[in-house]
């Protein structure tokens, strides 16, 4: 009675699904679709561990209702890498050691990846401000944020995306 | 993962059919614009509506315009991050330019509107206070009727609003008029994302060396964004020297009625006041000047 269908894509896959109105999209992402990457975490939009992109822009999936993603285009965590190639930003995090427990990573990932397709080059304080809404409890920041710069730089010399990780 | 109570849902496609369900449901219903107030107070529990009505699906409410009559309008579904990214609001709307800039997360600024941020009606909205100096109007909107009233009478109380059943705020319009005064917004937050201890907004226009008219409004310090009218009248007319403008900021503090909270004491709030109305009347005349 009350359910629906929506139609949405995620990671460049479309699905038309049956859900209630009253699930968020991480619901809907974790729960249906198995893409367990996005992190559940705060449920109030304070932490961003659960960011995703949707038609580019960093969205909470905690904070909306499932029924605001139809027709929409959705990236999450696990659509970044092409195959087994990792995108320079996952490259970045990993070889700057921008990674400690990991549960943040997917929202800060996806938050970067927001950011630096909006400004390419942007200073250190940028990428405070562009990071201001994902929380770390594990790395005090110094590390993402010098992650984040790296694959900037990367990206900026063209390095699309990596595949020769040893 | 606690999840959300389930409601009925509706997407209507204008305005008239949105007003109609939210008539029906009354104060069973609520507006989903953004839902990044909406959604995590449902996921808390705090409130469980019957009916969710979105606003998501209907047109044109999506806007920041410059009409002809040179007055701003900011849509329903306008979100914060728009509002922030706008050449126009940055150069002529430095107060809410400021104050949308300084809310930290780019999630929330990408999912939540400036509309709904005002009905929500939380004292220490950053964007309410901007506006009070701007001399904002809302658009209200319901089934037969539309009004337009200045944002001071829009708030009366915590979480209350003069809305009706039924009734939606369409729009945000900012006079041309505005552009003239200097505008500043402050605000002291103890981390970027927290909520404001107390912010201030201040608009000033200048002519022969006077004040010749001034807005200053404050948040956090009453159950509504206030204008403190006293410091307003006190700096009519006079040079705004350091002395004059230390004068007022006294009579802005006396009139905040603050509580002690988990951010501040009342006493404390009522102190900042006084720094933050100083600085900012200070930045609004320099900006006014130039």
């Amino acid at each position: 009675m009350r359910q629906q269908i929506i139609k949405f894509t995620v990671n460049g896959r479309q699905y038309e699904l049956t859900i209630e109105p009253h699930m968020t999209l991480v619901e809907v992402l974790r729960d249906q679709l198995g893409l367990t990457g996005t992190k559940f975490s705060c449920g109030v939009g304070e932490c961003g561990a659960c960011t995703v992109l949707m038609d580019g822009k960093p969205t909470l999936s905690c904070c909306i209702l499932a029924m605001s993603a139809r027709d929409k285009n959705i990236l999450t965590i696990e659509g970044l890498a092409e195959r087994n190639l990792l995108h320079p930003i996952q490259k970045a995090f990993i070889d700057c050691g921008a990674i400690q427990c990991g549960f943040c990573t997917p929202g800060m990932i996806l938050s970067t990846k927001a950011l630096l397709d909006s400004n390419p080059n942007p200073t250190r304080e940028e990428v405070k401000r562009g990071l201001a809404g994902n929380l770390c409890r594990c790395t005090g920041y110094v590390k993402i944020i010098d992650a984040v710069l790296a694959a900037a730089e990367t990206i900026r010399e063209g390095g699309k995306s990596y595949g020769q990780s040893e | 993962m606690r999840v959300l109570k389930s409601f009925e849902y509706f997407e209507p496609r204008t305005i008239g059919e949105a007003s109609q369900v939210l008539f029906m449901y009354d104060i069973k219903a609520k507006v989903l614009a953004g839902g990044v107030d909406l959604v995590p107070s449902m996921r808390r529990h705090e409130i469980q509506p019957e009916c969710v009505v979105s606003l998501q699906r209907i047109p044109g409410l999506d806007t920041i315009v410059r009409d002809e009559a040179e007055c701003l309008r900011i849509g329903a579904l306008t979100s914060l991050r728009s509002v922030e990214l706008s050449p126009i609001i940055k150069k002529d709307f430095v107060a809410l330019y400021e104050a949308v800039h300084q809310i930290a997360s780019i999630q929330v600024k990408t999912m939540g509107t400036a509309v709904g941020n005002l009905c929500i009606a939380t004292p220490a909205s950053d964007v309410a206070t901007a506006l009070f100096v701007l001399g904002a109007r809302l658009r209200i909107a319901s089934v037969e009727a539309e009004r337009i009233i200045p944002i001071e009478n829009f708030f009366i109380g915590l979480h209350q609003t003069i809305l009706h059943p039924g009734e939606i705020v369409t729009e945000v319009l900012i006079p041309s008029s505005s552009t003239e005064a200097g505008s500043a917004f402050l605000k002291l937050v103890r981390m970027a994302t927290d909520v404001s201890k107390v912010n201030v907004a201040v608009a000033v226009t200048v002519t022969n060396n006077a004040c010749k008219e001034a807005k200053v409004a404050l948040g956090s310090v009453a159950p509504t964004v206030i204008r403190a009218r006293k410091a307003e009248e006190f700096l009519k007319g006079r040079r705004l020297e350091h002395k004059t403008i230390v004068e007022a900021a006294e009579l802005a503090a006396e009139e905040t009625k603050p509580i002690t909270d988990i951010r501040s004491t009342a006493e404390y709030r009522k102190e900042i006041t006084k720094v933050l109305v100083r600085r900012a009347i200070q930045k609004a005349l320099d900006r006014a000047s130039s």
